[in-house]
C-alpha cells in the first residue's frame, strides 16, 4: 500500500474519532474551561497532528492515547457533577475578597492578588472606590464577580415601584420576505393578520426584509428599500392619549356646568376615566 | 361649538376607546394584561351609558344645543 493512502486513511478516521471525542467532552466555551479541559484537548489535538503525517506510526497506539486522553478527562467531568467535594478538588472554590464592606486581607494574600490587583478588578467593574462593594468573589475561573451596595446598585422598576407590564420575546414573523408559519402561530395570529398590517403600512411582503411581532399584536419591519419610511406603530400611545383627553373634557363639563346633578355625573365619571388610565397605562406604554 | 355637540364628541371618543380597549383585550397574550384591560374596558361602558342618558337628557331639555 502507497503511503499516501495510509497517510489518508489514517487522517479521516482520527478525524472521525477526534470529533465524537470533541463532542462528548462537551461544547463548554474555551474561556470556560479549566486547565486540565483545555490541555486535554490540545494534547488530543496533538496525538492526531503527529499520526497523520506520519505513516510509519502504529495507528493503534494513537488510538490508545487518544482513548486514554478521553476517558480521564471525560470521567473527571462525569464525577465532578456528582460530587462536591471532587469539584472543590478538581475546578477550585471561591475565594470572598470583600464581606459586608470589609476587605479580606487574608483571603487576598492567599489568591496571590495584590491590593493593585483587587482595586484592578474593581475598576472593571466600574468601582473605584473600595467601600462601595458589599460583596465580592473571586471564582475559581479568575473572574471578580461584585455585589455593589444596595444604594450604588442601578435603579430598578422595583425600587421605584413601578408597575410594568409582562413582556415575552418578540417573534420574528418575516424573513428576507418571507413569512415565517411558526412564530405567527406561537403569538396566535395567521396570515390574514400579517397581510392587513403590511397593508396598513402600504408595504408589500417582497419588499420586507426583517419583520418582528410583540405581544401586543404590533407589526416592526425594515425594508430592502431604506429610503422609504415606515411609521412606528403608535395606536397604543394614541388609545393612551384619547383617554387622558377624554378625561380632561369630563372635568371641563364639570366645570361649564351649574346643574348640581349633572356636576356629579360628570365628577363621578372623570374619576372612573383616570382609574381606568391608571390600570391600562403600564401595559400600554 | 355647543356645549351639546362638545359632549358628543366626547362621547364619540369614549366609544372609540371601549373599542380599542376590547380589541387589545382579545390580542394580547397575557393573563395580567387581558384582565387589566377588561376592567378598564368595563369601567369605560359605565361612563358611556352615562353620558348617553346625559346626552338624551341634553337634547330634550335644551333644542337649541342640537
Amino acid at each position: 500500500m502507497p503511503d499516501w493512502i495510509t497517510v489518508v486513511i489514517k487522517s479521516i478516521s482520527l478525524l472521525v474519532i477526534l470529533f465524537f471525542m470533541t463532542k462528548l467532552l462537551g461544547t463548554k466555551h474555551m474561556s470556560k474551561m479549566n486547565v486540565f479541559e483545555y490541555i486535554s484537548g490540545i494534547v488530543l489535538g496533538g496525538i492526531v497532528a503527529i499520526h497523520t503525517i506520519d505513516p510509519d506510526k502504529n495507528i493503534s497506539y494513537a488510538i490508545i492515547a487518544m482513548v486514554i486522553w478521553f476517558v480521564i478527562p471525560f470521567s473527571f467531568e462525569k464525577i465532578s457533577l456528582k460530587s462536591k467535594s471532587f469539584r472543590d478538588f478538581t475546578q477550585g472554590k471561591s475565594t470572598v475578597f470583600i464581606q459586608d464592606g470589609k476587605i479580606m486581607e487574608e483571603n487576598l494574600k492567599k489568591a496571590g492578588y495584590s491590593t493593585d490587583d483587587l482595586l484592578e478588578k474593581l475598576r472593571d467593574r466600574d468601582i473605584f472606590l473600595a467601600s462601595d462593594v458589599e460583596f465580592a468573589v473571586l471564582e475559581p475561573n479568575g473572574s471578580l464577580n461584585v455585589l455593589p451596595k444596595k444604594e450604588n446598585r442601578p435603579l430598578t422598576a422595583k425600587d421605584l415601584g413601578i408597575k410594568v407590564a409582562p413582556e415575552k420575546q418578540p417573534q420574528t414573523v418575516i424573513m428576507d420576505g418571507k413569512v415565517i408559519h411558526e412564530s405567527l402561530a406561537n403569538l396566535n395570529l395567521n396570515l390574514n393578520w400579517l397581510e392587513t398590517e403590511l397593508e396598513k403600512l402600504n408595504v408589500s411582503l417582497e419588499n420586507v426584509f426583517l419583520g418582528q411581532a410583540d405581544t401586543n399584536g404590533n407589526l416592526y419591519v425594515d425594508l430592502y428599500d431604506d429610503k422609504i419610511v415606515v411609521p412606528q406603530p403608535a395606536e397604543n400611545e394614541m388609545l393612551l392619549a384619547t383617554m387622558k383627553k377624554c378625561q380632561a373634557d369630563l372635568e371641563l363639563f364639570m366645570l361649564a356646568t351649574d346643574n348640581d346633578q349633572t356636576k356629579a355625573m360628570y365628577k363621578r365619571n372623570s374619576q372612573k376615566l383616570q382609574k381606568a388610565i391608571d390600570l391600562v397605562e403600564p401595559f400600554l406604554q | 361649538m355647543t356645549v351639546g355637540s362638545q359632549v358628543k364628541g366626547c362621547y364619540a371618543s369614549i366609544k372609540s376607546i371601549e373599542a380599542s380597549l376590547a380589541l387589545l383585550a382579545n390580542k394580547t397574550q397575557h393573563q395580567e394584561s387581558q384582565q387589566a384591560f377588561q376592567e378598564a374596558k368595563q369601567l369605560i361602558s359605565e361612563i358611556k351609558d352615562d353620558l348617553q342618558k346625559h346626552l338624551i337628557h341634553l337634547t330634550r331639555e335644551e333644542p337649541q344645543y342640537e
